[in-house]
C-alpha cells in the first residue's frame, strides 16, 4: 500500500512537472493560429517524451547508468563531445527562457521591475535548491504545477465543439511553412530533452534499481499521458477563446487570460500559479540537467544527494549556468523569443542524445532482459525516424517564418 | 585480440575510487608488450586533446591544456583496478591516485567555497 501511494505521488508529481515554458509558448499560439488543427502533434511528442524517458530511466534503473554516462560511452569522447556542447547550448537557452518566464508572472502578480524579478526568481531557486533535498524539491512543484488544471475545467466550461476538437487528433498537413513550423515546435516543446536528462539522472539520485521499473513504466505512461492531457488543453482554451478574434498571443500571461474569462480572478490566479510552478519547476530542472551532463561526461563527482561539498564542481558549474541564464534575460531578449530558440534548437540537437539511449536500452549485454522487446524497439526506431525528419526540417522553417513571425 | 576488446569496453568508462567517488573517466589505455596487455588507465583533461581529430588538437591544447603527465595526466597502474562492472572500481581512494583533484575538500579551491 505503502509503495502504491509513492508511486501514484511520483505520478501526480510528473504530471503538474509535464509543462514548461515551451509547452505554455507554442501550445498558445497553435490554438491562435491554426485553433484545434495542431492536436495531433501534442500527442506526437507527448508519445515521444514517454517513449524516451522509459528507455532512459530503464537504462538508468538497470546499468546505473545516466544519460551522458550513456552518451559517452556509446559516442565516444568527440561526438561526445559535440552532444555536449549542443545540449549544453540548448539547455542553457531554456534556463533563460524559464528565468524570463518566472519574472513575467511574478511582475504580472506584483507590479515592479521585469529586470529586478529575474534576479529575485533565480536567487529563491537556489535557495529552494539549498534547503530542500531532491525529492522535496520535485514534489514542490510537481504538485504546484497542478493548478494549472484550471485550464482543463476552462475548457470544459467553454463547451467548445467537441467533434471540431476530436478532428484535430487526425493528423492533418498543409504547404504552409508556419504550420509545418508549429508542427515542429508543438513536437519539440513536448520533447524537450533536459526533461530526459534530468528525469534519467533523478533516478540514479533516488538509488533507483530493477525493483523501481514498475514506477519508471507508470510514470512514463500514466504521468506524461495525463500530463499531455494538460498540453492539450492549453491548445483548445487558446482556440476557442483566440483563433476567432485573430490575437496572436505575444507573452506569457495571455496564457492564463482564458482562465479568467471562465472563472474570473481567482481563475486567473490559480492559472498564473500554475505557470509559475511550472517554469519555476522546469528552470530547475533544465539547469540541474546542465549541470548533471557536464559532470557526468567529464567523470565529476555529481548529484543533490552528495551535498555542494561531495560535489564541488558540479555545484559550482550549476551556478555558473544560472548566471549566465540571468545575464541571457537581463540582456533584454524577449523571453517568449528566447523560448521559441530553445525549443526548435532542441529537436535539432535531439538525435545525438536520443540514439545513444535508444542503441543501449536495445543491447542485452548491458539491459539483460530488460532490453527493449519487439515493442518498444519498433516505437524507438520509428521515433527516431520521427526527430532526424523534424531536426533536419527545423532550421530551415525557422528561418522560412521568421521564427514563427510569418 | 581479446585485449582490444577489453580496451574498447574500457574506453570512456566511469572511474569510482574505493569509496565510490566519482574520480574521472578512462580517457586513454596504455597497452605494452606483444601480445599486448593492459598496463594501466589514463585519466585527466590533459588527455582530451589527442582523443580529438588532428586538425582540432591545437585548438583542444589551448581550451584543456597540455599533456603534463602527473599534473592533468595521471597514470593509474592496472593493478589497482578492482572490478569493472557498470563502472571501473579502483583499490584505492582517489587523493592517492592523484585522481578527482577538482572535486577535493583538501584542496584549496574547493576550500575556498563558501558553504564549505
Amino acid at each position: 500500500m505503502k509503495t502504491i501511494l509513492k508511486i501514484a505521488l511520483g505520478i501526480i508529481a510528473a504530471i503538474g512537472g509535464f509543462l514548461d515554458i515551451g509547452d505554455l509558448v507554442f501550445n498558445t499560439q497553435a490554438g491562435a493560429l491554426y485553433r484545434y488543427d495542431l492536436l495531433w502533434a501534442v500527442v506526437l511528442g507527448t508519445l515521444g517524451i514517454a517513449v524516451y524517458a522509459e528507455m532512459s530511466g530503464r537504462v538508468a534503473a538497470v546499468s546505473g547508468r545516466p544519460v551522458f554516462d550513456v552518451i559517452r560511452m556509446r559516442l565516444g569522447f568527440g561526438f561526445g563531445l559535440v552532444a555536449l556542447v549542443a545540449s549544453t547550448v540548448v539547455n542553457l537557452l531554456t534556463v533563460a527562457a524559464e528565468l524570463g518566464g518566472i519574472a513575467i508572472v511574478l511582475q504580472l502578480l506584483f507590479d515592479a521591475e521585469f529586470s529586478m524579478f529575474v534576479v529575485v526568481g533565480t536567487i529563491s531557486l537556489i535557495a529552494i535548491v539549498a534547503l530542500l533535498p531532491f525529492g522535496a524539491i520535485e514534489r514542490l512543484f510537481g504538485y504546484g504545477g497542478l493548478l494549472i488544471a484550471v485550464l482543463i475545467a476552462t475548457a470544459i466550461h467553454q463547451h467548445p465543439d467537441w467533434s471540431a476538437v476530436a478532428n484535430g487528433f487526425v493528423p492533418s498537413f498543409s504547404s504552409s511553412a508556419l504550420y509545418l513550423y508549429f508542427v515542429v515546435g508543438v513536437f519539440a516543446a513536448a520533447l524537450m530533452p533536459y526533461e530526459v536528462h534530468f528525469y534519467s539522472s533523478g533516478a540514479i539520485e533516488e538509488g533507483w534499481t530493477e525493483s523501481n521499473l514498475n514506477e519508471n513504466r507508470l510514470n512514463a505512461i500514466l504521468g506524461y499521458a495525463l500530463g499531455g492531457v494538460f498540453a492539450v488543453a492549453l491548445v483548445v482554451v487558446s482556440g476557442y477563446l483566440f483563433h476567432p478574434l485573430g490575437v496572436e498571443p505575444n507573452d506569457l500571461g495571455t496564457v492564463a487570460l482564458p482562465a479568467q474569462g471562465a472563472f474570473g480572478e481567482t481563475g486567473l490566479l490559480l492559472a498564473l500559479g500554475g505557470i509559475l510552478f511550472c517554469v519555476g519547476g522546469a528552470a530547475i530542472d533544465s539547469s540541474f540537467a546542465a549541470s548533471y551532463n557536464l559532470a557526468q561526461f567529464l567523470g565529476w563527482e555529481w548529484g543533490r544527494y552528495r551535498g555542494p561539498k561531495g560535489a564541488p564542481r558540479a555545484t559550482v558549474s550549476w551556478l555558473i549556468f544560472l548566471f549566465l541564464a540571468l545575464l541571457i534575460v537581463e540582456s533584454g531578449i524577449n523571453p517568449v523569443e528566447i523560448t521559441e530558440y530553445s525549443v526548435v534548437f532542441s529537436v535539432v540537437a535531439l538525435p545525438l542524445t536520443y540514439l545513444p539511449i535508444l542503441m543501449i536500452a536495445g543491447d542485452r549485454s548491458f539491459m539483460g532482459k530488460h532490453a527493449n522487446g519487439r515493442f518498444a524497439a519498433t516505437l524507438g526506431w520509428a521515433y527516431f525516424a520521427v526527430i532526424v525528419v523534424l531536426a533536419l526540417a527545423a532550421i530551415p522553417l525557422l528561418l522560412a517564418t521568421n521564427a514563427g513571425g510569418g | 585480440m581479446d585485449e582490444i576488446f577489453i580496451a574498447h569496453r574500457l574506453l570512456d568508462e566511469q572511474i569510482l575510487d574505493s569509496e565510490g567517488r566519482r574520480c574521472g573517466r578512462v580517457d586513454d589505455i596504455e597497452l605494452s608488450g606483444s601480445p599486448p596487455r593492459i598496463t594501466a588507465l589514463l585519466v585527466g583533461e590533459g588527455l582530451y586533446p589527442r582523443r580529438l581529430p588532428q586538425r582540432l588538437r591545437g585548438l583542444a591544447r589551448r581550451a584543456f591544456g597540455v599533456e603534463r603527465w602527473g599534473a592533468n595526466a595521471m597514470r593509474v597502474p592496472w593493478e589497482e583496478v578492482d572490478e569493472v562492472n557498470a563502472a571501473v572500481h579502483l583499490r584505492g581512494k582517489a587523493e592517492e591516485l592523484g585522481l578527482g583533484a577538482g572535486d577535493d575538500p583538501e584542496k584549496w579551491m574547493v576550500r575556498r567555497l563558501p558553504w564549505n
